[in-house]
């Protein structure tokens, strides 16, 4: 019981801290319309920048606080600017894609400014612990709560009491009308952005003295927890984020005191896919999330669910160009020849990773752009995909036919019954409920040690034999080629042929109206399960390949980099064209190999490049079909 | 035997303390054509929303042929035969006209005789390798996808391969209903398909229905239109509703010029003179 009551305070402390985060996404969500992904990534750097300010400068906690509240209010001032401001009118998805870049291009600069390791946040606070009865709460816990709690207190009074707040308010209500009214709705759309930004620093500080370390990588996590707690509360409203972050901080630490530890996460993601799945309005409800996204150009002249439609109704239309099936075929019979020519272990090797890659694009591709379901967590499938291989392989001895078979049927499985919390979301949030999916996969990667052997990962996986061909064993590099580049081609001409197939048509129809596909007397639902086996089955080949080239199979390799990095490879190629994908894929996959030295910059570039493309060209490179 | 026709009864449904349709029975029967009219807000789109399957009704039944259709899903109550449009043209706007059209009639590709839906491996065989019995459904499917588009003169056809998005806006409600016609339902609701057509449009829009009528004579049709001239020309009944009930149930001469419905219009009775179109969309 003791345990118990220590562990709802402590909760109350770490959700107070997610509640600021959750508050962070309301402000701007219910301003700007947006969910802006980089919030986790300005917490980060609150995090940061005053753990510097003590560390280098030996400023004192409360000072170093300050300076990074400033700092950070400032750089989201500059995100409003750099990367959404020049977007209106753009696509729907362009802004929640912008800001994806922009967090993943300031987490790659925190791990080269501040090293990818964690960093030990100084301990400001004596380590006093108060007893209430039986119960206890560290005096951290208790600045913590105090602190978050009268940064929530202080902002609704802004909000509700000022006119500034006022006009903010009316702002979210309705843009139009408040400009018509005199209200300078870019102004209000930037103190939104700052006061996120102030929001962010000041819970990366508080989460510091949490756990009393710093790290690159924290923003994603944080800021993915702190958009379930807004989401929980209903995304438009203070009350509800504040709810919301509670609710979840003490949920967490109980499963955490409970469950285990390492399964804190784990349980907060699936905690959000469940919300998605029972009550995606939110705990207070809010209608305002079905104007998110695609379903926001539903009500509008031209009704469409659309990702790729804009606010102007009017799709930038780009004829998209692309091979037929068979043209997937001539091009691999092309490159089939290429090891007759080269002999270059290193250049083969590159391009093996290049196929794998093109076919994993293609299989995001297939659901953020033929269904127009975002997924930023295809590494989750990929991933599936290789710990089959990587599993069965050695120790029963399997043939790759039989491994790469159950890869692709196991990966299937788990994308459809990953796909039932994501069936009736569209826009935003459905991409958010992927990210949570592909935050699992890792988690459970890193975690369920007794299968997956944890951070160790699978080593020494046998070179692969076809039995179908007879047992021929695939050891060297040009056998690998050939072996990978066949089944990849076979992949890719499945794929592009259900997309050009009535299936694909409907896929199609489901992505631009989802209503009235439905109401045509379409199976929505049955048709979406469809496209996430056939996606999960591809994802789960490139996986099963994946693991005979490397030989190794360990969670790294299934961060939500690389689910940001495949999205970035089918967005770059235009979505739902599959040739695009592919050749973007194979593209951005063997560009690292000529960038050697550059290796950290990989994720800033690819950033960049989104980024650039986002403005330029939303329809991809060769077109969005 | 099942009872024929599309019927309501005693229907409600509330939003919030609003009763957006409150005990509305009607019935539609095959071949006929029925109107309903009313003002702003009496619940008119809110019926179809119900009767099609995208909302739920909160009390009362609907049955369509004989099958209980309140609790069935959107996409089953239009594989009964119910086709539907909408208030603001639905159209996926990023497909082309043509693509646009065989979507309509993708269900019935995929529909056995008996009702049931043939399975996703099935399916995915046909689609994928293009086996004879596959293709010969297809075929049959695009030819009533061709007819359906051919209706409406050269205003689609020799548009087919542009997006849904670049049609005008008269062009983009009449691939609506192109749409549906291509599925060969049994039953037609309009959600006031004239709405933001000019008079040379909507003329032309009450002579498909006119035609409509009489080379379906088996189709039943619900249309929901302010445009009183036309509804005259085309129903065979009207049906007003106002604030969610049914106020007047006739003949469209008797309907339309009855008193209670001139004063739920207009506020106040007028003599002498029927009014004409309340509302030119």
């Amino acid at each position: 019981m003791e345990l118990f009551l220590s562990q709802i305070l402590n909760g109350l402390a770490i959700g107070q801290v997610y509640a600021l985060i959750a508050l962070g996404f309301s402000l701007v969500f219910g301003v700007a319309n947006i969910i802006n992904f980089a919030q986790g990534a300005l917490f980060m750097l609150g995090a940061f920048i005053a753990y510097s300010a003590i560390a280098w400068f030996e400023l004192p906690l409360v000072a170093a606080a300050a300076v990074s509240v400033v700092i950070v209010a400032i750089l989201g001032l500059l995100l409003e600017r750099i990367a959404l401001r020049p977007l209106i009118g753009a696509p729907y998805i362009a802004p929640f894609l912008s800001t994806l870049a922009i967090s993943t291009i300031i987490d790659q600069s925190a791990e080269i400014i501040w090293s990818p390791e964690s960093q030990p946040f100084p301990a400001a606070l004596s380590n006093t612990t108060f007893f209430i009865g039986n119960a206890y709460i560290t005096l951290t816990d208790l600045v913590i709560f105090a602190f978050g709690a009268a940064a929530t207190v202080a902002l609704t009074l802004f909000i509700s009491f000022t006119w500034t707040g006022r006009a903010l308010r009316a702002t979210a209500q309705d843009s139009a009308a408040a400009a018509q009214l005199g209200i300078r709705t870019e102004a209000m759309r930037q103190i939104a952005f700052g006061l996120a930004g102030a929001l962010g620093a000041l819970s990366g500080i508080l989460v510091a003295l949490y756990f009393q370390s710093v790290f690159p990588q924290m923003g994603i996590p944080f800021g993915l927890k702190g958009f379930a707690a807004a989401l929980l509360g209903g995304l438009a409203s203070i009350p509800g984020a504040v709810v919301g972050g509670l609710l979840l901080g003490i949920g967490e630490t109980l499963a955490s005191a409970y469950v285990g530890d390492s399964y804190r996460d784990a349980i907060a993601f699936t905690l959000l896919l469940l919300m998605l799945l029972v009550k995606p309005n939110g705990l207070l409800g809010s209608k305002r999330l079905d104007a998110l996204g695609g379903a926001g150009a539903a009500a509008g002249a031209m009704p469409t669910t659309s990702l790729l439609a804009s606010s102007s109704s009017q799709q930038t239309a780009i004829r998209a160009v692309y091979l037929p099936a068979w043209g997937f075929l001539v091009v691999g019979i092309a490159f089939a020849t290429v090891p007759l020519v080269l002999t270059s272990t290193y250049v083969l090797q590159a391009l093996i990773y290049g196929f794998i890659f093109a076919l994993l694009a293609v299989s995001t591709s297939l659901v953020s752009g033929s269904v127009g379901i975002l997924s930023i967590g295809h590494a989750a499938f990929f991933g599936v995909g290789a710990y089959a291989v990587g599993i069965l392989a050695r120790p029963y001895g399997l043939s790759a036919d039989a491994t790469l078979l159950v890869a692709i049927a196991l990966t299937a499985l788990v994308a459809v019954v990953a796909a039932i919390p994501l069936l009736r979301l569209t826009g935003h949030t459905a991409a958010l409920g992927t990210l949570a999916i592909g935050q699992i996969g890792f988690l459970v990667f890193l975690n369920w040690v007794s299968v997956t052997r944890g951070p160790m990962g699978i080593l020494n996986i046998p070179h692969p034999v076809l039995e179908i061909l007879g047992g021929a064993r695939f050891a060297t590099t040009a056998q690998k080629y050939w072996l990978v580049l066949g089944f990849v081609v076979i992949g890719l001409v499945i794929a592009e042929r259900y997309v050009s197939s009535p299936i694909g048509r409907v896929w199609r129809a489901i992505r631009e109206d989802r209503l009235a596909a439905q109401a045509s007397g379409l199976p929505v639902k049955r048709y979406i399960l469809l496209a996430f086996a056939i996606s999960g089955a591809l994802a789960g080949l490139a996986g099963g390949l994946f693991a005979y080239v490397q030989q190794v199979v360990s969670p790294e390799s299934f961060t939500v980099e690389t689910s940001i990095l495949v999205l970035t490879m089918a967005v770059l190629g235009g979505l739902g064209n599959f040739t695009g994908a592919a050749v973007s894929g194979f593209a951005l996959a063997i560009l690292p190999e000529f960038l050697r030295g550059f290796a950290e910059w990989r994720m800033i570039i690819y950033g960049l490049l989104l980024l650039a493309a986002l403005r330029v060209r939303p329809q991809g490179l060769l077109g969005a079909r | 035997m099942a009872v024929q026709g599309i019927v309501v009864e005693n229907v409600s449904r509330v939003f919030g303390g609003l009763k957006a349709v409150d005990g509305v029975s009607l019935t539609l029967a095959r071949g006929e054509t029925v109107a309903i009219v009313g003002p702003n807000g009496a619940g008119k789109s809110t019926l179809v929303q119900l009767i099609s399957g995208v909302d739920r009704a909160d009390s009362g039944s609907i049955h369509v042929d004989g099958v209980r259709t309140d609790r069935l899903s959107s996409d089953r109550i239009a594989r009964l035969g119910v086709g539907r449009s909408f208030q603001t043209s639905r159209v996926f706007p990023a497909l082309t006209v043509w693509d646009s059209v065989l979507v309509g009639v993708q269900p019935g590709l995929i529909e056995r005789p008996s009702g049931r839906l043939i399975d996703p491996v099935t399916e995915s065989l046909g689609a994928l390798l293009g086996l004879g019995f596959w293709r010969r459904r297809v075929k049959a499917q695009e030819a009533a996808a061709e007819a359906a588009l051919k209706l409406f003169g050269d205003r689609l056809w020799p548009r087919r391969d542009q997006p849904a998005l670049s049609l005008s806006y008269a062009n983009r409600r009449r691939l609506e209903i192109a749409r549906l016609l291509a599925a060969e339902p049994r039953y037609l609701l309009l959600d006031e398909p004239s709405a933001g057509m000019n008079p040379t449009e909507t003329e032309e829009l009450t002579h498909l229905i006119l035609d409509l009528r009489r080379t379906h004579p088996q189709t039943g049709i619900l249309v929901i239109e302010h445009k009183l001239s036309m509804v005259r020309r085309i129903a065979d009944r009207v049906v007003v509703l106002n604030q969610g009930r049914v106020l007047i149930e006739d003949k469209p001469d008797h309907a339309l010029d009855h008193p209670e419905v001139v004063e739920a219009y207009l506020g106040k009775p007028r003599t002498g003179a029927s009014f004409q179109d309340a509302h030119h969309g």
